[in-house]
């Protein structure tokens, strides 16, 4: 018996989109609405993300109860950074009780990349700890040992670094991960799709479900920043010359035609289950994303 | 060693005002090795706020200078005899624990911290000092090949790198080394990855609350807080 | 702001002892001499002071700066680098620049016993000129007909100019010493009679050594000793036109070269060891050489015929064997390698000897030398005192001289009845080479050769054949002395916190832990940059030679006194380094070039200003502050770079404060292609117009 939608989608054989919006620093949640209006019928969960880069902004258990209040199915990011052990848990249960049942566990950015460099870094856990306790918590007991009045049930995913320049690490991680239980992983953004089916080799002896990162480029320049700032992240520089040599304007659109074409090649190729699109500030393109991919998503 | 480093001088002119006649008290362990309180920086910070004062016109301070073997034990104050005498302040360029010593040996003499305390640390080359240690209470470097991840990884974590890593540099920092990757390549040298595949549950906070004691002595001693 | 009112603390410095240890060359040189400051003073352009300092321990320092056989720089610890330091053309040149004619010598008569000195050769001149010093009426008998002993007979001119000695004579004159010439001393007992006190038999070794072949006493044949007696008092033998001379000494050596001087054109020695063996001065074999002279090595006369007026010369081949007593290769004969020549004349210098009249009563050694306690010089006979050649047998000029002092000094023990104690050197010696490790680190610097006449014209006459060194080849080549002994010491161990700065910022990487865990730095490897003495955090690390550091300190003092007096000017102190650049004149311009304002402190090299110097400089109301050194053309390492970490340190301060950093700048020469006048003048230029800001600014204020 299913948890949600989500893991009930994640057991079919169905190639599996799911993408994400970052909620504003704002109390107007209107673009949030209309950006889950916009998507939560054309893929099969969205993640809300969690002070993404480090940023302060409306939570993202705000914005998961957006998406189930519009009727969509969310995924709730919760990193380590800013919540201790006793304020992770309480959200968790805040979760459960307003139905959003998919949870994505990360460690988070660092405090240093965001923009309250001075605030204390909790890191209370780290990703595979908080898979672990959400185990813990399902089984009827907090992590101080209490037994809780009743206890949730969450379908658990967590990320995983298929491209990091050094993958050894990485991959005692994934197992790591896999043995604490995550079912799901999105994975960073997948720029090599050498690289990656490298990963999926290894990763595809585990039962967990692999969702490849797809992240749109809207330019070379967008590109190279990201390279130099963005945690984790490495563009192909291939890409980046492929984004430059289109004209000046072009860019966002060259950058969906990219992300479909990776789309429909791990699609085709079979690579994995699914991919998750973060379209990184740019959530209304999706759409067109998903029709350059010649997908239309099958649940809805 | 503790190492700290020596407070603006903005910082300091600004917290001896009240006073007029200034000790600057060196430290001559881990102050004078980090450079921030040693012989030398006891007399370079005597000529910087002669010089601050000589240029700005403003103030009446008169300065000495003097330097102990170490703050940290009162055993080593009493050096400091007479030389108190005629002073209205003590500007300490021992770390917190050196101040705090002054402040408990002498109850009536105002004390001013004139390093900031940083850090246990090492000397990484001549000018550089690196973080090892966070005084966690609860060392685990026999699991990690000797490289502390409370301390190197600016995240604290346990089971192994954040996606954050990019040529094994830190995404706070791509100047500084990721802990996990050190970590990683310490045990496959060591031939003890396996101690990387296990997990390791959250940390026991509880060794950290303050302040801490560490009692060496057989008997119970009572009397004395420690706060 | 008034400079006078300035409370600044000249001498924050502790009282810290000399603990300078005794360098390779001056424990190598006879005379003791400190060597290494003169040739420091030399690098700073301070010739006047390096003569004094010369003139301090010797008493003839110019005849030495043309004689002397610098034991001094085969000790030097250079030539473990490269080559060693040219110390005797440096003498040479601080005797010359220095104006070594020009200094009298004056001494007073306090005492009545009177002294005679039996011989004036350098020991004989060195004796009377410390007993007339010391207040001693003096009196130096000569048997030839002018002072200077071998000085006179024996050196050729070309090695010594005779108007040198005569200069040192004509000082000895003056100082009230009298002299008598073409007096021949046969018997002490008389000098006693005529009332002398104290006796100093320096009599010389100018006997030669006989070859004891067949044919010796042939006309045709003549001594070394003699030759070059003769020649040098002005006749001028005939020797025809092939001259062998025998022997591998440095009267050999002088024989050969006179020869070919006066006009023989075939001048060869015979010398029946090897180059390697030869006791003469590997620059005057040179030399030789380099004037045609041919040298025949692993031969030797052993019979000589007199036919038609020529010499029929038989040699034979020799080749090296066992070692003799002397540890040298003793050379055997080659059976059946006779062979014989037709030559002129045959010179033998294979050696001289003492020749001392038996009425002086003195105990006679080993090679008819004088027997003497070595401690005093004292013969057997009370009151007689003997040195030099005449007991050591034929040895160098800086011996004699350093005999002479020596007679000086016991004779003067003796008039006083004193117990003649050894002389203790107060400082430690320095010992041990330098490490592989350190040498590879040290700035290799090309010796400067002192400049000489082409060996095609020195050849002709008797001219002096080594010329002076120019100002700047001076001043560079004194600048390559590492200052064996003068490096640092941890003076305050309790002090160190064994941070290991030092060991860290070392460009030689000397300092080192010892087993124990604490810092040694051998005196034997530190090169005395100062680096860590300005590094050291716990202020535990000084220059054994604490002069060098204090002076910053009082210089400081100085040129702030010396600025109290300017008035509205801006006041600029720069830190200068003395090392070469002021003697070279590319400072000296600078500071000269940028007019009024400019308080000079001088330095020896400027990694030895520390940040508190530079902060002082700003406590005392200068308006900018430089620092310039030699950059790239610094001998030691990383100097520059030290001081620019000095400098942002204090620049830091200065911005905190609210001066602008600009006050505070760097020349390094050779780092920038501007030229440094050009840059002072404009760092003069800016501070002018910052204190015109300022002076602006405190108007509007107010």
């Amino acid at each position: 018996m299913a948890n949600s939608l989500f893991e009930e989608k994640l057991s079919s054989n169905d190639f599996i989109i799911t993408t994400e919006i970052g909620p504003p620093k704002s109390v107007d949640v209107s673009e949030v609405v209309h950006h889950i209006k916009l998507l939560k019928d054309k893929v099969d969960a969205i993640n809300i993300t969690d002070h993404q880069s480090s940023v302060m902004r409306f939570p993202s258990i705000g914005g998961c109860l957006l998406v189930r209040e519009l009727g969509g199915e969310p995924i709730l990011q919760m990193t380590c950074r800013d919540r201790n052990r006793l304020a992770l848990q309480s959200e968790l249960l805040l979760a459960y009780s307003r139905d959003i049942k998919n949870v994505l566990s990360l460690t988070g950015d660092s405090i240093d990349v965001g923009d309250h460099k001075d605030a204390k870094p909790v890191f209370d856990l780290d990703s595979v700890q908080l898979l672990k306790m959400i185990r813990t918590l399902e089984s009827g007991i907090d992590m101080g040992g209490n037994e809780l009045g009743a206890a949730p049930k969450f379908c658990i995913g967590t990320s995983v670094h298929p491209e990091a320049d050094f993958i050894e690490p990485q991959l005692i991680k994934f197992d790591k991960k896999v043995a604490a239980g995550a079912q799901f992983f999105q994975t960073q953004g997948i720029f090599d799709l050498a690289s990656f089916r490298r990963f999926m080799q290894y990763a595809s002896q585990f039962d967990v479900k692999i969702l490849a990162g797809i992240i749109v480029l809207s330019s070379a320049g967008m590109a190279r920043y990201m390279n130099n700032n963005v945690p984790g992240i490495i563009v192909a520089q291939s890409l980046i010359d492929e984004l430059a040599a289109v004209e000046k304007g072009k860019g966002l659109q060259k950058g969906i035609e990219i992300a479909a074409r990776f789309i429909k090649t791990i699609r085709e190729e079979k690579l994995c289950h699914g991919v998750h699109i973060m379209a990184v500030g740019n959530e209304n393109i999706v759409p067109d994303i998903l029709e350059a991919a010649e997908l239309v998503s099958s649940s809805r | 060693m503790i190492v700290a480093e020596q407070k603006p001088l903005e910082d300091i002119i600004r917290m001896i005002v009240p006073y007029e006649r200034v000790l600057i008290l060196g430290c001559g362990t881990c102050m004078t090795v980090c450079d921030a309180g040693g012989e030398r920086e006891v007399s370079f910070l005597h000529n910087a706020l002669q010089l601050a004062q000589a240029r700005s016109g403003e103030g009446a301070h008169t300065f000495s200078e003097h330097t102990v073997k170490r703050q940290c034990d009162p055993e080593f104050l009493e050096a400091l005899g007479e030389k108190t005498a005629d002073v209205d302040v003590i500007l300490s360029l021992g770390c917190g624990i050196g101040v705090q010593a002054i402040a408990e040996y002498l109850p009536d003499m105002p004390v001013l911290p004139g390093v900031n305390t940083s850090f246990m640390g090492m000397t990484k080359e001549s000018g550089v000092w690196d973080e090892r240690c966070a005084a966690c209470g609860e060392c685990r470097l026999e699991d990690t090949g000797g490289i502390c991840p409370i301390t190197r990884c600016t995240k604290g974590i346990l089971n192994g790198p954040c996606a954050g890593v990019k040529n094994g540099k830190c995404e706070a920092n791509k100047d500084m080394d990721c802990a996990w990757i050190l970590i990683y390549q310490r045990l496959e040298r060591l031939q003890q990855l396996d101690k990387m595949r296990r997990y390791y549950p959250p940390r026991n906070f509880r060794a950290i609350p303050r302040p801490r004691r560490i009692m060496s002595k057989a008997e119970t001693v009572t009397g004395e807080s420690n706060g | 702001m008034n400079v006078a009112n300035t409370s600044y603390p000249v001498n924050r410095t502790e009282n810290v002892p000399d603990h300078s240890l005794v360098p390779p060359c001056q424990d190598a040189c006879p005379l003791h001499m400190d060597i290494r400051e003169y040739v420091g003073l030399v690098s700073q352009g301070r010739i006047m002071e390096a003569l004094q300092v010369i003139r301090t321990g010797n008493p003839f320092p110019s005849i030495c700066a043309y004689v002397c056989t610098h034991p001094c720089e085969d000790a030097c610890r250079r030539s473990q680098v490269d080559k060693p330091i040219a110390i005797r053309s440096l003498k040479r040149f601080a005797v010359e620049f220095g104006g070594d004619r020009m200094v009298q010598a004056e001494a007073e008569t306090t005492h009545a016993e009177k002294v005679a000195i039996v011989g004036s050769g350098p020991a004989g001149l060195a004796c009377a000129y410390y007993l007339k010093k010391f207040g001693y009426p003096v009196t130096v008998l000569e048997a030839h007909s002018e002072l200077g002993g071998m000085l006179r007979v024996g050196i050729p001119q070309y090695r010594l100019p005779r108007e040198v000695l005569d200069i040192e004579v004509k000082r000895l004159t003056r100082m009230g010493v009298e002299i008598r010439t073409d007096t021949r001393v046969v018997s002490l007992d008389l000098l006693f009679e005529l009332g002398y006190k104290a006796i100093f038999i320096t009599i010389g070794a100018h006997q030669s050594l006989r070859m004891g072949i067949e044919g010796e006493e042939s006309p045709g044949v003549i001594d070394g000793a003699t030759f070059l007696r003769e020649v040098n008092l002005g006749l001028k033998p005939s020797l025809g036109r092939k001259v062998a001379v025998v022997g591998g000494g440095n009267v050999a050596i002088d024989a050969a070269r006179t020869a070919i001087r006066l006009g023989v054109k075939k001048v060869s020695i015979l010398y029946r060891r090897t180059r390697a063996e030869m006791p003469a001065d590997p620059a005057e074999i040179e030399q030789a050489l380099e004037e045609g002279i041919d040298i025949r090595y692993l031969v030797t006369p052993t019979k000589v015929k007199r036919e038609n007026k020529r010499l029929n010369v038989t040699c034979i081949k020799m080749k090296l064997g066992k070692p003799d007593e002397s540890g040298r290769q003793r050379p055997v004969p080659v059976k059946g390698s006779k062979f014989s020549e037709q030559i002129d004349t045959l010179i033998a210098a294979i050696g001289q000897a003492p020749q001392t009249p038996d009425d002086f009563g003195v105990r006679i050694g080993k090679g008819s030398t004088i027997q003497v306690d070595p401690n005093t010089l004292t013969t057997n006979r009370a009151g007689v005192f003997a040195g030099g050649d005449a007991v050591t047998g034929p040895a160098t000029v800086t011996e004699a001289l350093a005999a002479g002092r020596l007679a000086a000094l016991r004779i003067v023990d003796y008039l006083q009845h004193r117990y003649p104690l050894p002389v203790k050197e107060a400082k430690e010696k320095l010992s041990g080479d330098l490490l592989p490790e350190t040498i590879e680190m040290i700035k290799k610097i090309e010796r400067a050769e002192p400049p000489s006449l082409a060996s095609e014209v020195r050849a002709r006459d008797f001219e002096p054949i080594e010329l002076v060194y120019s100002w700047e080849q001076a001043i560079n080549e004194a600048r390559r002395c590492l200052r064996c002994g003068v490096g640092v010491e941890i003076l305050f161990q309790d002090k160190c916190a064994t941070c290991l700065t030092c060991l860290r910022v070392c460009p030689y990487h000397v300092p080192h832990l010892d087993a124990s865990g604490a810092i040694c730095i051998p005196a034997d490897q530190c090169q005395a940059c100062g680096i860590c003495v300005a590094e050291c955090p716990a202020k535990a690390i000084v220059l054994r030679k604490p002069f060098d550091r204090r002076q910053v300190n009082d210089e400081l003092s100085h040129a702030i006194k010396s600025a109290a007096e300017l008035k509205n000017k801006p006041l600029i102190i720069g830190f200068c380094c003395q090392y070469g650049l002021f003697g070279t004149g590319t400072l000296a311009d600078l500071w000269r070039g940028a007019g009024a304002g400019v308080s000079i402190v001088p330095v020896l090299c400027v990694a030895k200003v520390e940040a508190s110097h530079i902060l002082s400089a700003f406590e005392t109301g200068a308006e900018g502050v430089f620092i310039a050194g030699c950059g790239e053309q610094c001998a030691r390492e990383n100097t520059t770079y030290w001081v620019q970490q000095r400098v942002a340190k204090v620049r830091k301060v200065l911005g905190s404060i609210g001066l602008e950093p600009e006050r505070l700048q760097v020349f390094a020469l050779g780092t920038t292609t501007e030229d440094p006048v050009e840059e002072l003048d404009k760092f003069v230029e800016q501070i002018g117009s910052l204190r015109l800001a300022s002076v602006i600014k405190g108007e509007v204020k107010s």
